[in-house]
């Protein structure tokens, strides 16, 4: 047996859980976000107030239900509306890179078990996108006259909200072969989740027939809960949106645990 | 070869709009879908009970403003990451090595962002058509305002493309350039609901005339004069040219 250098790599030993493979993952994802700021951050900042802007120069000083004006309850669905998507592209768009690219070797290579992996992905996403919600939220407070009910509703949802479209983006990610592919779902599946989650509009001035179809909508339950935490009142009962948030987190995330314990387009 | 390359020039412009074709999901069916989700949020919101924005309907007000939105978006999108993919991929080579001039090349590029423009204004007119009683009141004036709008957006793409040399830079000119530019051009509202002077600063925006020239062009309404919108858009035009052409010439950060 040959003597062990001074500059030998010691293998390093790690409890049950790797820790510090997460964290390097979480780090990694992070600091790419904080470094496309311009994109991840400006990006959804600026659009949340272009919409406050035109609807309140299209409708300004109407009220969206007695009591609460247009704009206290339009402000809180923006901030949803850019925390949600924000989250399904942070969960979606590093694992596609790293696939396309072939990256993922690396984190395929490194000890870390599915869950470690899921972990990597989907925290960061979810971090990043809370931080998008921060951030807009600030500069809508900046415009309008916010009330506030309840913060545990507030970061609550807004953790939930964001862990689910980080699962589904990391399920995309990871299903998506091509930018294409991920582009269709981004299309037909997230961008009418977003738009018809009731964010911009109350919901109960709708017709029953059409109603059905913001209630069934994952990001509408978001929405709802989000909201409540600001103007105190929702449109559906917030156990049940946090139970659907839960559920579909629950689900989602045992699909990307199987997808990544399996290898499903991932290894060869 | 005469004085015109032409077939360099078609060659360059082929390329161009079958760089877009090839993602047609991304490049022409997303922008469709985009533009029908922000036709239904403003429907759902704010269509309601009738609600006419100087004397009509407010979907048929917005409409016409939503087709030109996204086709401002797409041609310059088109140009745009034409020019900066491949400035970061290093194959801006191929475009620029040929023997193509400065004129060629700007016109070139200009017309792939000009025909994806005009694709997807006439998908998302098409596929908007089902929803809303689209009628054309001067097909002239819509005409002229729909290839105006796609070439300035083109060119503006084009300027900004030389001119970022990461995509943050890129990032940092639609956000804080192209879409508060667009959103505040009276897509949404009529500018006749602003105070005076935020009026007279809606006129300095470019976009404004074209969002206003072709909403006149389909329900012949418009909220400022449209004989000015006809000089002052190409005057845009011919100023944004000769800046692309310039940059072209001397390679601006396009060549070593």
């Amino acid at each position: 047996m040959q003597p062990r250098l001074a500059t030998t790599p010691v293998p390093r030993s790690f409890g049950p859980v790797n820790w510090r493979g997460v964290y390097a993952l979480y780090k990694r994802e992070t600091v790419r976000f904080y470094r496309y700021a311009a994109e991840t951050l400006a990006g959804p900042a600026i659009s949340a107030l272009m919409f406050l802007a035109v609807f309140h120069l299209a409708l300004g000083g109407e009220e969206a239900r007695p009591g609460i004006s247009l704009s206290a309850f339009i402000g809180p669905g923006i901030v949803m509306f850019m925390m949600a998507h924000g989250a399904f592209e942070g969960g979606s768009i590093p694992i596609l890179f790293h696939k396309m690219e072939g990256m993922i070797t690396d984190v395929i290579s490194a000890p870390l078990t599915p869950l470690e992996m899921l972990a990597g992905y989907v925290l960061p996403a979810t971090t990043s996108a809370m931080t998008v919600g921060a951030v807009v939220l600030a500069l809508v407070a900046v415009f309008v006259d916010l009330p506030l009910h309840s913060v545990t509703a507030i970061v609550g949802f807004a953790f939930a909200a964001s862990l689910l479209m980080a699962l589904l983006g990391l399920v995309v990610g990871i299903w998506a072969e091509r930018w294409d592919g991920y582009s269709a779902v981004e299309t037909f599946l997230v961008a009418p989740l977003g738009f018809l989650s009731g964010a911009f509009f109350p919901v109960d001035n709708l017709p029953e027939t059409v109603r059905w179809i913001f209630h069934v909508n994952p990001v509408f339950q978001a929405v709802e809960g989000f909201r409540y935490g600001f103007i105190g009142q929702a449109q559906t009962s917030l156990v049940l949106a946090a139970s659907v948030l839960a559920g579909m987190s629950l689900v989602l995330g045992l699909i990307a645990w199987r997808m990544l314990a399996v290898g499903y387009r991932i290894k060869p | 070869m005469g004085a015109v390359n032409w077939r360099g020039l078609w060659t360059l412009y082929l390329k161009e709009v079958r760089r877009f074709l090839n993602v047609f999901t991304q490049t022409l069916m997303a922008p469709v879908i985009t533009t029908l989700l922000f036709l239904a949020i403003f429907a759902l919101a704010l269509g309601g009970a009738g609600r006419q924005v100087a004397g009509v309907p407010y979907i048929e007000f917005l409409a016409p403003g939503l087709i030109m939105m996204t086709m401002m978006q797409n041609s310059f999108a088109n140009t745009s990451s034409s020019i900066l993919i491949a400035k970061v991929q290093g194959n801006i080579v191929d475009v620029l090595m040929p023997p193509l001039s400065a004129g060629e090349l700007t016109l070139g590029i200009a017309a792939g962002g000009v025909t994806r423009g005009l694709m997807v204004g006439v998908a998302a007119g098409l596929a908007m058509w089902i929803f809303v009683p689209l009628r054309l009141h001067d097909p002239a004036v819509l005409l002229f305002h729909a290839v105006n709008a796609s070439l300035m957006l083109s060119l503006l793409g084009m300027i900004g493309g030389i001119w970022s040399e990461k995509f943050d830079h890129i990032a940092a000119v639609t956000n804080f350039v192209i879409t508060p530019f667009s959103f505040l051009s009276g897509t949404f509202y009529s500018i006749q609901r602003l105070p005076e002077t935020w009026q007279i600063v809606a006129h300095f925006n470019p976009f404004f005339y074209l969002i206003d020239g072709i909403r006149y062009g389909f329900i012949g309404r418009a909220d400022g004069a449209i004989a000015l919108g006809l000089v002052v858009v190409p005057a845009v035009n011919a100023f944004l040219w000769l800046v692309a052409h310039r940059m072209f010439a001397t390679g601006y950060r396009l060549k070593p």
